[in-house]
């Protein structure tokens, strides 16, 4: 149509934007600042002296219902149907082919494609349900803690994802790409909101201890690295053993006092630099360096749970009293929010059970489940639960069909994208509700009648969560708006949800 | 504070004026406040990209209204009457009516497209360029670079090249000064630095200062361009944009074997390879007439793309992924445009169509190496990588062997090798068992199954083994295993070295008796020698092969190699033709499996030594075409299984063709590369090289000269730096010199206030450069000042201190860089450059000083200042190690404090330290002396860091005290920084 013509009718042009990733003029500003200015000041907001803006101007884009974000993520691809997606009535059909009609020729890995039978693998495992806010919800014998505070929950059974193998998946769900080179979604965090906190990162991974010690799926730095965003947003981990974190120690021989000498002399000779060049960064450096010496301090404070009372422990069990163990590292997570850190990011992995499903599942959910429900009772009893978002998952299910031997005891499952469950709590998202069906052989998305929906990843689909909706609504409950948070990069603006995401308003209180 | 805040008052009153809406790169550099002629790239394309391109732009998938605005056709066609864009006649252009609207319904950028409405000052400009004819330029870095004109300036005198006319001309047209030439001291360091990436020596320090005629620094710059230091240093910025790394990384992680690609970078920069020749190489070293293995080893450029062999991958998606990642960063690295964006759809923003993608990924879909790794540490093809040092003595070898065999008399050997005696097997009734699948893959194969057990049942089927070829017994199953068996017939008993290889573990019986056990993870590939000790008669043999995961395999070799040989020259003999019997390879076998004697003793001799020297030299990847071309397809939204039409190979249709008679493949693409038809690659190379020496690009986006990067601060410079560049058979090290011995790179890094605050950025380079020294200078340069620096060159990637359990923590258990066992001995203090990089978990010392991941094409690193470098450099053992060395070479050299005082200063900052400075660190070190005297064992501790060898003569607390002092001055600014 003639584009004058087109002026004069007032034609909306609405829909041409719905994907519009702009907002360049805060992020440029930012650049600016951050290039010339302020350093690493997003990653430590403290150490300009306070003055300057804390991540970027005009962030948060509207009020925020979370000020922090724990993801419990499950690296492996935790298993729905023995966990959360009940499915009864795939007892009768043990050992039968998965039909035609539910596959729908869909692609499986080279795992199983070379299977000659598909056949179907019930869970073994007991479902009770439980009241929740709504109509309640199944959960399996393997998660007896979880189930004591579904009330709390907003389960999600129709996650979906693109990707079918382990690499690209875990990679899409924390960065939004299934390739390498995209920032994190902690470091977006930090890049948009800064800190809360000038002595502690502002994004902190944790790696947890398996304790069946079978750990046969990799993690990536890259999973809380930066990608193009400067390098000072990337994830902090703190360790268990050794340093908490890297280099944090002062070498053997050096006690705190000579520390502060020489931080003291360093100074000094930075401040005649300065007078020297007039280069702003002299004085940034100077700040960074008081920043590590406080560091020193915060985090070995931040580590010690000595004072944690008894009661604490009764919630996430004894396993909270081992460091490195996923229940020490979720209570560290409570301590690390309490102290105003934006981002934390916990991993346990070994959860990709190709084979001898029953014989490791249960490991690994004992690994977990406790603390999960330690960790929400706690974040509720302290007050922080309403402005912490606590998400827990993996990069995608597993297939109702077996892989591998099928007995009623024992069976493996493969990769399964299509759909699975996750969980979120807290940070202003509703509270004991289940979100979205499968079909019988939890392979399908389904409405409520149990047609199969075929979820868009360019509109949003009622009743499924993609990866980018999941990652659009986590951001807006930081009060983020996932199209606005943008870095132009290569002459592209990119954001973590690329071209797609939208906001699952449904899951919102 | 106050610089801080004046800075930020001057950047804010910057935006408030609007800058920002142009393009979010350009905001640093100010805008200069007299009026001046339009320059259509640089004014009027980045308002339009900005805010109208998005959707009347060159994506023809979206363009609304049927209006594109970055064509004057479309832009200014008569619509009944009406114009959106009027030549000449602004007040008749539409465009208005919709960029100045009041009504929120009418305005553009619509206001639900987060884009800001235009500026008085954007909405002017728009109207002077209508006005003047709205006359659309190609975009500048479209159009190929021509020699500009040397501007006139007044200020003549001032300058030591072209460069120095150039960069004079922006500053009369801003009225700047340039400031005085830095003092010797920081010139040598800042040349040193730059060009080589270490701090200068005392002695070097000394000698510069010692030559007062003319022509000094000159000499300097040429003895660094000279040195290895320059072809090490200028290596990693290369690195960094090819993405190298030392493991596959993805998945596994698995170590790769491509060092032998870094090691020719280094060599060849410091060879001069002109740059052509080095694009050609790394592009289509294979596809050159008869290559030479330097033309080959540097093909590793074309396999450096991260791969995966993930269990369960599908192989035609990680064709693509691969083939995106090929096409990605050479399109970077080289033309400096991201073709990327049309991956997917049509570049919103440049002249690059989604089918100009396909076209460009065309070239690099069809290299022989196999899609999925295998998870080898060599996945074919490669190479044995030795250097033309290394050629020659092989050359050396091979003409004494064939003297040798020249000696050999024909009819000996004709009699020798009709007598030889092979006793004859054969192998028959192959058998395959079923397979027996598992929990995982050490199950599999130390499970007993029922053939391995006598007297259980098996369901064995009928098997067509055929020896010498691949079969796949295993099927592909995870953790799965198969069994073959078959019988072996001998006319009588023998020892028969038989060969085998297998995907992966394999396990073998002879007559009911393991006589192989190798559980292992591997690709077809490699044969393991295994002696089975036959009956006369039949003998049962039983193969196990155990899969944990992808493709499995099985391959056997019924015969030693020795035997094999001479049974084969044995039948050529017999039945070839004459042509095929060659003396040569006759008086070889003669020599090798003959009778002793004195020529055959030697002989074999120097074959062995040929051999062990061989071995030494490391096998590398390299890139080969496939015979026949995979055909290449348009992939909807960038879906490796939604193909659409065919495409074929071809350069984006806006750069133009390539050249006439070249071929259509990465050779003919590389020739186009390096031909002056070419608008881009210079520049781009040339602008990446000005990044190196001023931290900061002529185009700030080095990654983007689209219409969305930034417009070069300096165009004639650039293009005056891009056609001289060409014009001196590009030659990288005179580009390097020109830019090094100029007036603008000599200038002092200091400036005034208000210079700073016009400039922050230093984009008009009206001062030295100054900025943070890159991670891998500041290690070197820390480990040089104390003497530590081991200067061997070259060799497989070091693995130095590093803290417990950062690999474990992450990697997959069966992965070859699952555990991270550190180097002993002096390769821990090589250059930064030959650590070995773990893709998925970087050394924390690197990552905190911004080395990028190398998983991904930069171009450009960042640059932060963070507390974690501050944690580095005070508390990470090899920085306190160096102090602690530094500090008894201190002590050792010098007598008195004030002697080691300015020894340190010369050591770490090559100058002297000035009576304000000795007086701050004078006092810390009596405190820290008396301290240390008290607490003797503390000092103990800290000089005991480490692995190098303390000097147990000096006085502890004195040698820690020192080594405060040391680290002291290893992390100031001044350290730090290249200035």
């Amino acid at each position: 149509m003639d584009p004058i013509r087109e002026a004069e009718l007032v034609m909306t042009r609405r829909q041409l934007f719905g994907n519009a990733a702009l907002g360049v003029g805060t992020a440029a500003l930012n650049r600016l600042l951050g290039g010339s200015l302020v350093g690493g000041l997003a990653s430590f907001a403290g150490a300009s002296g306070g003055d300057l803006p804390k991540g970027l101007p005009g962030l948060p884009h509207f009020k925020p219902k979370a000020k922090s974000v724990i993801y419990l993520f499950m690296n492996g691809g935790p298993s729905q149907m023995d966990l959360w997606d009940y499915k009864p009535k795939m007892e009768a059909k043990y050992d039968e082919e998965l039909p035609p009609e539910i596959r729908m020729g869909q692609r499986i890995t080279t795992m199983t494609s070379g299977q000659t039978r598909f056949p179907v693998a019930p869970s073994r495992y007991k479902f009770n349900k439980h009241d929740n806010n709504d109509e309640g919800v199944w959960v399996s014998e393997l998660l007896p803690h979880t189930a004591t505070v579904v009330k709390d929950l907003c389960v999600i059974k129709s996650m979906w994802t693109e990707a079918i193998n382990h690499d690209p998946a875990v990679t899409f769900i924390q960065t939004g790409s299934q390739l390498p080179g995209r920032p994190s979604m902690g470091s977006w965090v930090s890049y948009g909101l800064g800190n809360e906190n000038e002595n502690l990162p502002t994004y902190v991974v944790l790696h947890s201890k398996v304790s069946s010690g079978k750990v046969d799926q990799a993690l990536f730095s890259r999973l809380w690295g930066t990608g193009f965003l400067p390098s000072e947003h990337q994830g902090v981990a703190l360790r268990s053993a050794g340093d908490p974190v890297l280099y944090l120690r002062d070498p053997d021989g050096v006690d705190r006092k000579t520390r502060r000498r020489m931080l003291d002399d360093i100074s000094s000779l930075n401040e005649m630099q300065l007078n020297h060049f007039g280069d702003p960064e002299i004085n940034a450096r100077i700040q960074q360096y008081e920043m590590a010496y406080k560091l020193q301090t915060s985090v070995p404070d931040l580590m010690d749970i000595g004072k944690e009372p008894e009661e604490v422990f009764t919630l996430y069990g004894d396993e909270a009293r081992n460091p490195g163990s996923f229940a020490a590292n979720c209570l560290l997570a409570r301590r690390l929010v309490e102290r105003g850190v934006r981002y934390i990011q916990i991993f346990h992995r070994g959860w990709d059970q190709h084979g001898n499903l029953t014989g490791d599942l249960p490991s690994q959910c004992k690994d977990v489940d406790q603390a999960c429900a330690g960790l929400i009772k706690d974040l509720k009893r302290t007050g922080l639960l309403d402005e912490t978002l606590v998400v827990w998952g993996g990069e995608f299910g597993r297939t109702v069909y077996c892989q591998g031997a099928l007995s009623r005891e024992n069976y493996g499952r493969d990769h399964h994208p299509r759909c699975y469950t996750m969980w979120m709590a807290g940070g202003g998202v509703k509270p004991g509700i289940v979100y979205g069906q499968t079909d019988d052989y939890s392979y399908n998305i389904v409405d409520k009648v149990g047609n199969v929906i075929k979820p868009s990843v360019e509109q949003l689909t009622p009743g499924a969560v993609h990866i980018h909706d999941l990652n659009a609504t986590i951001l807006n409950q930081l009060g983020v708006d996932h199209k606005k948070l943008t870095y132009r990069y290569q002459g592209r603006d990119f954001r973590l949800t690329d071209v797609d995401g939208h906001v699952v308003k449904d899951l919102l209180a | 504070m106050k610089a801080q805040f004046s800075l930020l008052f001057a950047s804010l009153a910057l935006f408030a004026a609007g800058v920002l809406a142009t393009s979010s790169e350009a905001v640093a550099e100010p805008k200069p406040t007299q009026a001046k002629a339009l320059n259509f790239n640089r004014d009027v394309k980045p308002i339009l990209s900005e805010n109208c391109f998005k959707c009347h732009g060159p994506d023809a998938a979206v363009v609304a209204g049927n209006l594109r605005l970055d064509k004057f056709e479309s832009a200014t066609k008569d619509r009944n009457g009406r114009k959106v864009i009027w030549p000449g006649k602004p007040d008749q252009s539409r465009i208005f009516k919709r960029i100045a609207a009041h009504d929120e319904a009418m305005l553009m950028p619509p206001t639900d497209s987060g884009l800001k409405r235009l500026t008085d000052q954007q909405i002017a400009t728009l109207k002077q360029w209508i006005a003047n004819g709205a006359v659309y330029e190609e975009h500048w870095s479209l159009v190929p670079p021509v020699l500009p004109v040397v501007p006139h300036v007044s200020n003549y005198r001032w300058g030591t090249n072209l460069i120095d006319r150039f960069v004079m001309a922006r500053f009369e047209k801003e009225g700047l000064k340039p400031e005085p030439e830095a003092d010797k001291a920081t010139l040598i360091r800042r040349a040193t630095l730059t060009l080589t990436g270490l701090p200068p020596t005392t002695a070097e320090i000394a000698a510069f200062d010692a030559d007062k005629t003319a022509g000094a620094y000159e000499r300097l710059v040429d003895r660094l361009l000279a040195s290895s230091g320059y072809g090490e240093n200028q290596a990693r910025f290369w690195l960094d944009a090819i993405r190298y790394g030392d493991t596959h990384g993805l998945h596994l992680d698995n170590e790769r074997n491509i060092y032998p690609y870094r090691d020719w970078l280094v060599r060849n920069l410091n060879n001069d390879l002109p740059f052509s020749d080095f694009a050609v190489w790394q592009l289509a070293g294979d596809l050159l007439p008869n290559p030479t293995t330097e033309q080959l080893i540097a093909t590793g450029y074309v396999r450096m793309n991260p791969t995966t062999s993930e269990g369960g991958a599908i192989e035609a998606e990680f064709l693509a992924k691969n083939t995106f990642d090929r096409v990605d960063t050479t399109s970077t690295v080289f033309l400096g445009m991201t073709v990327g964006c049309a991956r997917c759809h049509d570049h919103k923003y440049d002249p690059i169509t989604q089918k100009d993608y396909y076209r460009m990924f065309a070239f690099f879909n069809s290299t022989a190496d196999a899609v999925l790794d295998g998870n080898a540490l060599l996945p074919p093809p490669v190479l044995r990588a030795s250097t033309p040092g290394e050629e020659r003595r092989l050359q050396k070898f091979d003409t004494d062997l064939a003297g040798l065999r020249s000696k050999v008399t024909a009819s000996e050997a004709l009699a020798w090798l009709n007598a030889a005696e092979v006793v004859p097997v054969t192998a028959s009734k192959w058998e395959v068992s079923p397979v027996y699948t598992v929990a995982n893959f050490d199950l599999a194969y130390a499970t007993a199954f029922a053939p391995e057990k006598a007297g259980e049942p098996v369901e064995w089927k009928a098997y067509d083994l055929v020896i010498d070829k691949v079969a796949t017994p295993v099927q592909g199953k995870l953790n799965s295993a198969a069994y073959v068996r078959g019988v072996i017939t001998s006319a009588k008993s023998q020892e028969l070295l038989i060969r085998v290889a297998s995907d992966d573990g394999i396990k073998i019986w002879l007559n009911d008796k393991v006589v192989h056990d190798n559980k292992v993870l591997r690709g077809v590939g490699p044969l393991d020698t295994v002696k089975l000790s036959l009956n006369a008669g039949e003998n049962r043999v039983l193969f196990k092969i155990v899969n944990s995961g992808g493709g499995d395999g099985f391959l056997l070799k019924l015969s030693d190699e020795s035997k094999e040989r001479i049974g084969n020259f044995q039948k050529l003999w017999r039945d070839g033709k004459p042509e095929e019997k060659k003396p040569d390879d006759l008086a070889a076998l003669y020599l090798e499996l003959g009778p002793e004697a004195p020529a055959a003793t030697e002989y074999r001799k120097l074959r062995q030594e040929r051999g062990a020297f061989e071995g030494t030299i490391p096998m590398t990847l390299v890139a080969q075409e496939m015979a026949k071309p995979r055909d290449a397809f348009l992939l909807k939204r960038g879906e490796y299984d939604l193909p659409a039409d065919k495409v074929e190979r071809a350069i984006p249709m806006t750069l133009g063709s390539m050249g006439k008679g070249d071929p259509t493949n990465r050779l003919g693409l590389a020739k186009w590369f390096v031909s002056e038809r070419n608008p881009l690659v210079s520049r781009v190379f040339v602008n990446r090289i000005w990044q190196q020496h001023f931290g900061t690009g002529l185009v700030k986006t080095a990654e983007d000269f689209g219409s969305q990067g930034e417009f070069p601060v300096n165009q004639a410079l650039l293009d005056h730096l891009a056609v001289t560049f060409r014009q001196n058979g590009w030659s990288i090290k005179k580009l390097h010199r020109a830019i090094v011995t100029s007036s603008t790179f000599k200038q002092q890094a200091s400036a005034d206030t208000a210079k700073i605050t016009k400039d922050p950025e230093n984009r008009f380079l009206a001062r030295g450069p100054r900025f943070r020294l890159d991670a891998e200078v500041i290690r070197d340069a820390s480990l040089a000042a104390s003497g530590l620096l081991n200067r061997e060159m070259g060799g497989k990637g070091f693995k130095p201190y590093q803290p417990d359990g950062l690999w474990e923590a992450i990697a997959f258990s069966e992965s070859t860089t699952a555990r991270y066992v550190r180097d002993r001995g002096p390769s821990i203090y090589k250059r930064s450059l030959y650590m070995f990089i773990k893709r998925t978990a970087p050394h924390p010392v690197m990552q905190s000083f911004d080395q990028p991941m190398r998983e991904t094409c930069i171009v450009r690193r960042s640059r932060t200042n963070t507390p974690m470098q501050a944690l580095v450099t005070l508390n990470e053992p090899m920085f306190i190690e160096s102090s602690r060395v530094l500090a008894e070479k201190l002590i050792f050299e010098s007598t008195s404090d004030a002697e080691r005082m300015s020894r340190l200063y010369m050591l770490t900052l090559g100058r002297m330290p000035n009576d304000q400075e000795r007086a701050v660190l004078m006092a810390s070190l009596k405190r820290y002396r008396d301290g240390y005297h008290m607490d003797i064992k503390a000092a103990r501790e800290l000089v005991e860091i480490g692995d190098s060898v303390r000097d147990e003569s000096i006085p502890l607390h004195e040698h820690a005290a020192w080594t405060l002092l040391c680290n002291t001055i290893t992390n100031t600014d001044e350290f730090l920084t290249q200035h």
